[in-house]
């Protein structure tokens, strides 16, 4: 009966939003139409919530706008081709992990936007600081409006609560300050799991402890980094600093304790094992402010977690996730004013990311910024529109908290980025088209002999000696070479 | 007591001949059965796991019986089922229409290409053979498909790009052109018109040639999933092929998603459900299969005499 009513209420709704729609079609018709292309899965409730949008949209910009999401597996593909064949689209998103930023700018798909966006979207220009910026910057434009997230990698380890005070060590965990100071817990964790019956090793996947970022390394890729704490940025070799070292170390000595499942293979099953409770340290992992209730949520285990890598403002965590304009947009400026309401209007921010209030979501403490789903679903996944990518949109800090011991998240993560120490390099991008032939050899090379130091299957110092012998003959000190010199040049030119 | 020695023999023989080809026969048998094992275990593994509860997979692992039985998988799979029954509808639709329509198409190409007598025949043969060696490539392909005939996120999409396959063509004009000419001058002296030639005589001869060309269109059509990551954005017309193909592939870019360390991610599938997505994606047709191979099987072969 009840879904009987809930049916009825929807379908009611959606004739009402269909009649506006058709009123407000007239006027709507002659407003330009913008089109926002961006990876998602279809929701049921789409054209519902799109109707929404557009009547906000209307009245505050005067334009309307597609909403078109494509299937993550798709997006790739889709964008690729359309970029090719010119198609014409106002807004995509990129980042350097999907729809590749970097590749958009030297195909020329995106314009620059630092004009248009000083122009047409001040507030959102003022959001962030001038350092921010710069990390969108290539070849002296930006070509990506910032999405603000966590910007910083403050990694470091999880442990699951239960066990953690099984063995009661609660305050020796709050306390660490480094890896090493992990290792009495680790084997207390060990010999805990021989115990118990589910728990079969104290951690899985040990090779995130070589992320150069646990080590206060900033990483430019092929095995380079720059030293962040080292004003003047010099680029190491990262194989060949004591933090390398340390970690591969590390790794080999926990993997010989039997701290980690022998049969690496199985390190891809990192997250079915973590569901299942077979091991209860994530070695090194993002810890940032809501994260522990974030894995509760999804996995509905609680854990306690410690920073041990220094907050660090690198390029690659500001621009994780980014917006473009397309070269084929006819109106870039209402983009970018799109795109200045999507990242400081909350209301429209939340509109478009959660739904429409009362039939998406509604208050569960309006003061707290605290929402559930609307009309008793037991989920947002149940509610119709839920695409559950906030931070693709824009400004997460301004999204209402879906859980309540996610509240207060966002202001601190706002505080973590404000309070980041900048890398030096921040902002600078490597073109790496002049020695491409070496980069090659150097990633084959990193894979041969890097990943068994990442898994602990060979002895450290014959490890890294081969390693570093290797990376020699495969021409790394070039491409050191080259980005010293890019960077050198990018720092005269800045200053 | 001569003659019975020479039987006693005889029987020997005879019992050892049959324990030769018995042996023969086993050994071949056995081979048999681990092939036959090696292909119906990886299915029977799917099957199970596809019953078996989520965290009893991971810490059990595979086995032949599900170690702790669910139906959970299938439970949140039917909670929507229209997705892969829209599916199903669509792959079949493309099948069905895609390959009649082929069919006559290529045949109606293939015909006039093999009769010496066609004044166009051999620029019109240049034309289509030249397809096969030169083509513009993905993007003109893309561009002509979605800015010139619009069909993106249409059913046309999925159904265009098979309708002339150039080397499919080209066996059935060989296969035409191989039928007697005094047939055709027969035909005409007996007062049939060209059409009347191509549909009673020409078209029941190359019977067995039509048969194998339309069992593999028919297989491009079920099992193409690349023209739909090209053209289709509409969940409603996505084909059986690529609607698993997105469920995989969905999986993992939640998964490249997550090392990124960006903010939280939407549901992705689990290991069970997607083994339940392949038993039902693949289970009819294997059914299907099992009835009809026999006419597959004789649809590749009867041309294979010519």
């Amino acid at each position: 009966m009840n879904t009987v009513k809930k049916t009825l209420f929807r379908g009611l709704i959606v004739l009402v939003a269909l009649c506006a729609f058709g009123i407000s079609a007239i006027a709507q018709d002659d407003l330009p139409q913008l089109i926002y292309i961006y990876p998602g899965t279809q929701q049921p409730d789409h054209d519902l919530v799109q109707a929404a949008v557009n009547e906000y949209l209307a009245e505050a910009i005067g334009a309307t706008i597609e909403m078109r999401p494509i299937d993550w597996g798709a997006y790739n593909d889709q964008i690729g081709l359309i970029n090719a064949s010119g198609e014409q689209y106002d807004i995509a998103f990129t980042a350097p992990w999907i729809n590749n930023y970097y590749s958009n700018i030297t195909e020329e798909y995106f314009i620059p936007l630092e004009d248009l966006l000083q122009e047409h979207a001040p507030e959102y220009w003022a959001s962030m600081t001038p350092e921010t910026w710069e990390a969108a910057r290539v070849g002296g434009h930006i070509y990506g409006a910032i999405n603000q997230q966590i910007f910083v990698k403050p990694f470091g380890p999880y442990i699951s609560t239960e066990v953690l005070e099984a063995i009661g060590m609660v305050d020796e965990f709050n306390a660490i300050t480094s890896y090493s100071d992990l290792d009495p817990i680790m084997e207390a964790v060990q010999a805990y799991a021989d115990e118990d019956e589910i728990l079969t090793h104290a951690t899985y996947n040990l090779a995130p402890l070589l992320n150069a970022e646990n080590w206060n390394y900033d990483p430019i890729g092929n095995g380079l980094v720059v030293d962040t704490s080292n004003p003047v940025p010099e680029v190491l070799i990262f194989s060949e600093t004591d933090a390398y070292r340390e970690a591969a170390q590390m790794i080999r000595d926990w993997y010989e304790a039997g701290y980690a499942p022998s049969d690496i293979a199985l390190w891809a099953e990192q997250d079915a094992a973590w569901q299942a409770e077979q091991y209860a340290v994530r070695v090194s992992d993002l810890v940032k402010p809501g994260g522990d209730a974030e894995i509760q949520a999804r996995w509905g285990i609680a854990t306690t977690s410690v920073a041990i890598a220094e907050p660090v403002l690198t390029t690659a965590g500001v621009i994780a996730t980014l917006n473009g304009v397309s070269y084929t947009s006819e109106h870039p400026e209402l983009a970018v004013q799109f795109l200045g309401l999507l990242n400081t209007d909350p209301v429209f921010y939340n509109l478009f990311s959660k739904g429409i209030e009362g039939t998406h979501w509604e208050w569960a403490d309006e003061e707290s910024l605290l929402i559930q789903p609307a009309n008793g679903a037991g989920s947002f996944g149940d509610t119709g529109y839920a695409p559950n990518t906030d931070w693709m949109f824009g400004n997460v800090f301004n999204s209402y908290y879906t859980d309540p011991t996610q509240v207060g998240a966002w202001t601190a993560t706002a505080e973590l980025n404000r309070n980041a120490r900048p890398s030096p390099i921040l902002g600078f991008t490597f073109d790496g088209s002049e020695v491409e032939t070496e980069i090659a050899s150097v990633s084959a090379v990193l894979q041969e002999y890097g990943d068994p130091l990442g898994s602990g299957l060979v002895d450290v110092d014959e490890g890294i000696t081969t390693l570093n012998q290797a990376l020699q003959d495969a021409g790394i000190e070039t491409i050191r070479a080259e980005v010293q010199r890019q960077i050198d040049e990018w720092l005269a030119s800045n200053n | 007591m001569a003659i019975n020695t020479k039987k006693i023999r005889e029987a020997r023989r005879l019992n050892n001949d049959r324990l030769l080809s018995f042996i023969g026969r086993f050994s071949i048998h056995i081979a048999l059965i681990i092939f036959s094992l090696c292909c119906l275990i990886p299915l029977i593994l799917v099957i199970s796991a596809s019953f078996t509860d989520e965290i009893t997979l991971t810490r059990e692992g595979y086995h032949l019986l599900p170690a702790e039985f669910s139906t959970e998988a299938y439970e949140l799979i039917f909670d929507n089922p229209t997705a892969i029954v829209r599916a199903y509808g669509v792959t079949i639709f493309t099948t069905l229409v895609g390959t009649t329509i082929a069919l006559s198409l290529m045949a109606l190409l293939a015909y006039p290409l093999s009769r010496p007598d066609f004044v166009l025949r051999k620029p019109l043969s240049f034309f289509v053979f030249f397809t096969m060696l030169f083509n513009g490539g993905l993007v003109p392909y893309y561009i002509l498909m979605t800015q010139y005939l619009h069909v993106q996120d249409t059913v046309f999409a999925l159904l265009l790009p098979y309708f002339v396959v150039v080397f499919y063509v080209l066996i059935l004009r060989t296969y035409f052109a191989a039928l007697p000419s005094e047939l055709i001058d027969a035909a005409r002296v007996d007062g049939a018109g060209e059409f009347r030639i191509f549909i009673s005589i020409a078209l029941p001869l190359a019977k067995p040639a039509l048969a194998t060309i339309g069992l593999f269109t028919a297989l491009n059509y079920w099992n193409d999933w690349t023209t739909a990551l090209y053209f289709i954005r509409d969940a409603d017309l996505y084909p059986l092929q690529y609607l698993l193909y997105i469920i995989q592939s969905n999986a993992q870019a939640m998964q490249l998603q997550s090392t990124v360390g960006t903010i939280n991610m939407g549901p992705v599938p689990t290991q069970t459900a997607r083994m339940a997505m392949a038993v039902l994606a693949t289970g009819p047709a294997a059914i299907f299969f099992l009835f009809f191979q026999k006419y597959l099987i004789r649809g590749v072969t009867l041309g294979a005499f010519k």
